[in-house]
C-alpha cells in the first residue's frame, strides 16, 4: 500500500492539452497556460517562471520547424511532484530540434529534463512529427 | 527615390548615404563570415536614429519609451539582415515599414494591458513585495500558498497578482533607476560575464544580438543561463524583484530568438 502511494500514477483527468496554429502570435497563450498550471500546482515563483520561459522557448523552436499550415500540440501532464510538457509539430524536416543551440541550453537550464525527437507522422505524408519533451520537478521545500 | 509619402525619413535620406556601401558589403558576406558582426553593428548604430524616430512617433500610448526604442531597434536589425540590395529597393523604404511593423506588433501583443484596474496593480505590488520578504526569510523563492498566508489573502488573489505581472510592462509597474552608480558597476562587469557565451555553438550570431540588448538585460541573461543562478538570486544581485527579472528574461529570450532565426533563415 505504501509503495503504491509513493508512485502515484499521473491521472489523465489532470492532463491539459492545447492545439493551436503553429504561429508565434499564439505563444502568449501557451506561455500563460504553462504559468497558470505551475502556479496552481503551488510551484515556487522561480519554478513557475522557469516553466513558463521553457514552454515559450520549446514552442517557439517547434514553430520555427513547423510545416506551413500545421498545428502545434502541447500537452501538460500534472503529477504530484512534477509537471511534464510534450509539444509536437508536423515538419518538413526529418531531424529533431537542434540541441547544440543557445535555445537548447536555455531549455536545459530551465528544466530538469529536456529531450527532443522526430518520427514519421504515420499517415505517409512524408512529413515528420518533431517533439520536445520537458519536465520540471517541484523543488524540494524544507519545512 | 521611390519612397512613399508615408515614409517619415525621406528628408533625411542623405544622412545615411555613407552606410549604403556597408549594406551591399553585408549582403555579400557568407552567413559565417566573422566580419558580419562588426558590419552589422556599424549599420545598427548608423541607422539607430531611424528606429528612435519611429519609437518617438509611437510614444505617449502607454508603453515605456525604452521598450519602444528596443522594439524598434529589433525591427531595424531584422531589416538590416533581410535587406537585399539586389532588388533595387531603397533601404529606408524597406526598413521603415519593417520597424513600424515591429512596433505595431508590440502594441498589439500588449495593448489590452494598458488599463489594468488599480486593485490588480496593488495586488501585484503586494505580492511582489511579499515575495521579496519571503525570499530573504526562506532563502528561496516562495510559493503562491506561502505568499497568500503571509499576506492574509486568498490564493486566488495571489494568482491574480502574479498574472497581472505578465500582462504589464515592467516599466509601468516598477521601473528602476538607471544611470546611477549601480548602473556603472553593471557596465564594468558585463564583459566578464559574457565570457561564458563562448561555449555555445552559435555564439557568433549571439554576440551581435546580445550587444543590442541593454546591459542590464544582458547581464541578467548571462547570470541565468551561463552562471545558472536562480531568478531570485539574480533579483537580489541586481536589485530588482524576481517578477521583474522574470519579465526581462522573457523579453530578452524572445528577442534573441527572433535574431537567431533571421540569421539561419
Amino acid at each position: 500500500m505504501s509503495e503504491q502511494r509513493q508512485h502515484v500514477e499521473i491521472d489523465s483527468r489532470d492532463d491539459i492539452e492545447l492545439r493551436l496554429g503553429a504561429d508565434v502570435v499564439h505563444l502568449p497563450i501557451v506561455r500563460s497556460v504553462a504559468a497558470n498550471i505551475a502556479m496552481r500546482a503551488d510551484f515556487d515563483l522561480d519554478a513557475i517562471s522557469d516553466l513558463e520561459l521553457a514552454v515559450d522557448e520549446a514552442c517557439a523552436t517547434l514553430i520555427a520547424l513547423a510545416a506551413a499550415e500545421s498545428i502545434l500540440g502541447c500537452r501538460f501532464t500534472i503529477g504530484s511532484d512534477e509537471i511534464a510538457v510534450t509539444a509536437s509539430v508536423r515538419s518538413d524536416h526529418t531531424e529533431a530540434a537542434n540541441t547544440s543551440s543557445f535555445g537548447w541550453q536555455v531549455l536545459n537550464t530551465l528544466t530538469d529534463s529536456a529531450v527532443t525527437w522526430s518520427e514519421p507522422d504515420g499517415v505517409g505524408s512524408g512529413q515528420h512529427l518533431v517533439s520536445i519533451g520537458l519536465s520540471k520537478r517541484r523543488p524540494v521545500v524544507a519545512g | 527615390m521611390t519612397e512613399s509619402a508615408a515614409t517619415p525619413h525621406r528628408q533625411h535620406s542623405h544622412e545615411y548615404e555613407h552606410l549604403l556601401p556597408l549594406l551591399d558589403e553585408l549582403a555579400e558576406l557568407d552567413a559565417g563570415d566573422p566580419r558580419r558582426a562588426d558590419l552589422r553593428e556599424q549599420l545598427v548604430t548608423g541607422f539607430l536614429p531611424v528606429a528612435e524616430n519611429i519609437a518617438r512617433r509611437f510614444s505617449g500610448r502607454g508603453a515605456a519609451k525604452d521598450d519602444l526604442v528596443q522594439v524598434a531597434t529589433l525591427g531595424l536589425i531584422n531589416a538590416i539582415d533581410r535587406f537585399d540590395p539586389g532588388r533595387g529597393t531603397d533601404f529606408l523604404s524597406y526598413a521603415v515599414p519593417t520597424v513600424m511593423g515591429e512596433v505595431r506588433r508590440h502594441f498589439r501583443d500588449s495593448s489590452w494591458t494598458m488599463r489594468v484596474p488599480r486593485r490588480l496593480k496593488e495586488l501585484h505590488q503586494e505580492v511582489s513585495a511579499a515575495s521579496g520578504t519571503l525570499s530573504q526569510r526562506l532563502g528561496r523563492a516562495p510559493t503562491p500558498a506561502e505568499i497568500a498566508e503571509y499576506l492574509g489573502v486568498s490564493r486566488d488573489d495571489v494568482y491574480q497578482g502574479l498574472q497581472v505581472g505578465h500582462a504589464y510592462h515592467p516599466a509601468s509597474l516598477e521601473e528602476s533607476v538607471t544611470g546611477d552608480d549601480e548602473g556603472m558597476r553593471l557596465a564594468e562587469t558585463v564583459g566578464e560575464e559574457d565570457a561564458g557565451i563562448e561555449g555555445v555553438e552559435n555564439h557568433e550570431s549571439l554576440q551581435p544580438l546580445l550587444s543590442v540588448l541593454p546591459q542590464r538585460e544582458r547581464r541578467i541573461l548571462a547570470l541565468r543561463f551561463f552562471e545558472n543562478l536562480t531568478q531570485t538570486q539574480i533579483a537580489e544581485r541586481v536589485g530588482l524583484s524576481q517578477m521583474h527579472v522574470s519579465r526581462l528574461l522573457s523579453r530578452s529570450l524572445a528577442r534573441l530568438r527572433e535574431g537567431i532565426t533571421e540569421d539561419e533563415g
